[in-house]
């Protein structure tokens, strides 16, 4: 009997969670948009942009603006690097991400291998100091080293196309850099792998030295050549 | 958009023997053919006009008076039968939901209009809704003119006065404060820096709203020049002080609800504390995660460890909050998740993780987070494709023929 009361009561509680369950599902999976809207603002993860807030006391300020979400390839792990980020990018091709990523983390291998084998090829402990073992301080050197001052941009005057030296762009120096180590990187032997290459390119630009840094050296000296159509640029 | 269907309330009961569908097009003609236009809001340009019409002992009412004042009353009855309408139809749904029909609100009414018709129609402006008459035909105004039919508003003639007299005054705003950054300059002065305007969590009315304001319907130019308007006038050194002009046009951001209804942990068997957060959505994948302190940093996946993803990048995602808040050995996760792909999994785990980990932190932890953007849910899906063109956004390439 009691196990009969028991069962309705059970019975009962069901009804009543079915009812409460149809109201949730009432609300339906409407389409949401692709986009956030402008008012919300571009997310502060990295520690070191955090403590920069904290130091300024505008933490709690930005804490009640709506903030995008870190997008799926950020985080504030010591190892995420933007401009790491920015390189695989540009190695990518056709969306494939994860393939892009182990080509660029397969050149670092390579000259983390390359710069221990020269540590340790290294006699005196002056020598051993200067080499650097770290590969994303050899990227970030190199393109650095790889980025141009000027650049040449052909302007039509008088029926004759002149190239016309003019500064640059942050953005455009850094995208031509990175440009330019790919295109070497890429002129390679069938034989020989792309991270292998890109590994040597990376190293030699770090060194100020290669195919890269010189082709940033002949757009100067054209940039120098071509002085005197300079004032095309306001003319 | 024009046939968009608005459910009067007969039509919700069929017992009626005048059951009909009002369609909006013809809502929108009968405006249309009721054209009076912008009540001056200023009543000093009351106290300024001098009427020799009306002393000169002619004392007729104009044409236009006489239309409007028709009109007027016309409408005057259809929104009296309209209300009237409206409230008996919300007490036959309160009826038929069998609830209070004195304590029936509005929300009530839309709850009860979803469950009864239930629709998956994209726009949500398309879907039925029983709203009071005051929202589904919009605001007129009244009188522009006075009886001898001449318009109170100095910008009458430009057929929006609202709009431009805005115009008008941010641009005199505009004027002045120039003036003023002069002043200040010749007399070599610094200006206070403790003054300044923070619009940060405010945004400009949209244009819906602005229509809504104004009274007056606005072209998406006319929208974007009192944009530019107004941010040139905000963009100005001294422009806190029209910051009352300023904020009448700007609508406040919802305040941000990640502080508020932290859940307080429950405790397992062992003694330990655990909050599970529900519902963790990412495109198209769902899942719920628990999270429980304190432990020893054990990740499990859908009874696998974070081997469950096979490529970093999602593994970083999901380790990404408990290395933000320096909680990695502190605490052990157990998510089940489905649906979706990696990405998409990992960003949903990354959110419940992070919504979760609110019970086990302090405050000042908490606004980093949200500075970091952990707390915003991620409610981006993939856009629909469209007719006509191959993709969301792509067209077809262009062809001379």
């Amino acid at each position: 009997m009691r196990n009969l009361t028991n069962q309705l009561l059970l019975f009962k509680k069901y009804i009543h969670e079915l009812n409460s369950f149809r109201a949730v599902i009432q609300s339906r999976c409407y389409s949401r948009p692709t986009s956030f809207p402008d008012y919300f603002q571009n997310p502060i993860f990295r520690k070191e942009d955090q403590l920069k807030l904290i130091e300024n006391n505008e933490l709690s300020k930005l804490a009640s603006v709506p903030i995008k979400p870190p997008a799926v390839y950020e985080t504030s792990s010591v190892y995420h690097d933007p401009l790491v980020n920015k390189v695989i990018n540009h190695v990518m091709e056709e969306g494939k991400k994860k393939l892009a990523r182990s080509l660029v983390e397969k050149a670092f291998e390579n000259i983390k291998r390359i710069q221990i084998e020269r540590y340790h090829l290294a006699t005196t402990p002056e020598q051993k100091s200067k080499i650097v073992l770290n590969p994303k301080e050899i990227l970030h050197t190199a393109i650095e080293n790889c980025k141009p001052l000027l650049q040449l941009t052909p302007i039509k005057r008088g029926g004759i196309t002149y190239q016309v030296p003019g500064p640059i762009t942050e953005k455009r120096s850094l995208f031509l850099a990175i440009k330019w180590l790919l295109e070497a990187a890429n002129e390679k032997e069938r034989t020989v792998h792309f991270p292998e290459q890109f590994a040597w390119e990376l190293l030699d630009a770090a060194n100020n030295t290669g195919k890269v840094v010189k082709r940033k050296q002949d757009l100067h000296r054209q940039c120098e050549a071509n002085r005197a159509y300079a004032h095309y640029r306001w003319q | 958009m024009s046939n968009v269907i608005k459910f009067s309330f007969k039509h919700i009961i069929p017992l009626s023997r005048c059951s009909y569908v009002r369609t909006k097009s013809t809502c929108l003609l009968n405006i249309k053919g009721y054209s009076s236009k912008a009540a001056t809001t200023d009543s000093d340009v009351f106290d300024n006009f001098t009427d020799w019409e009306t002393l000169s002992k002619t004392k007729k009412i104009s044409k236009a008076m006489r239309a409007y004042l028709e009109r007027a009353k016309e409408h005057d009855e259809f929104m009296k039968k309209q209300q009237f309408e409206f409230s008996i139809g919300k007490r036959h749904l309160a009826n038929m939901m069998g609830e209070d029909p004195e304590t029936f609100t509005q929300k009530d009414v839309d709850r009860a209009i979803e469950y009864l018709f239930p629709s998956g129609i994209y726009d949500p402006a398309a879907r039925p809704l029983m709203k009071p008459p005051e929202e589904v035909f919009p605001a007129r105004k009244a009188a522009e003119f006075d009886e001898a039919g001449r318009p109170h508003h100095f910008l009458f003639y430009t057929g929006k006065p609202n709009f431009f007299k805005l115009l008008y005054d941010a641009a005199e705003n505009i004027q002045f404060l120039y003036k003023f950054e002069d002043k200040v300059i010749r007399k070599k002065e610094t200006p206070y820096p403790n003054q300044n305007l923070d619009l940060s969590n405010t945004v400009w009315f949209t244009k819906d709203q602005l229509e809504q304001h104004l009274v007056e319907k606005l072209t998406d130019l006319e929208y974007e020049n009192f944009k530019l308007v107004m941010e040139r006038l905000i963009s100005l050194p001294y422009s806190y002080q029209f910051k009352d002009f300023i904020e009448k046009f700007r609508k406040t951001l919802t305040s941000q609800k990640f502080a508020l209804e932290i859940p307080k942990p429950n405790f397992d068997e062992d003694g330990r504390a655990y909050v599970t957060t529900y519902e963790c959505l990412r495109k198209k994948a769902r899942g719920d995660v628990t999270i429980r302190s304190p432990g020893t940093g054990k990740i499990i996946i859908n009874g696998k460890d974070i081997t469950y993803f096979e490529d970093t990048q999602s593994r970083e995602q999901v380790i990404f909050p408990l290395i933000f808040t320096g909680m990695q050995n502190k605490v052990d996760v157990e998510c089940n998740i489905e649906g979706g792909g990696p990405s998409g999994q990992s960003g949903a785990i990354r959110w419940g993780i992070a919504w979760g980990l609110r019970s086990f932190v302090d405050k000042n932890m908490l606004e980093a987070m949200q500075v970091a953007g952990l707390l915003t849910r991620d409610h981006r899906r993939r856009e629909r494709k469209k007719p006509g063109q191959p993709g969301a956004r792509k067209k077809p390439t262009w062809k001379r023929r």
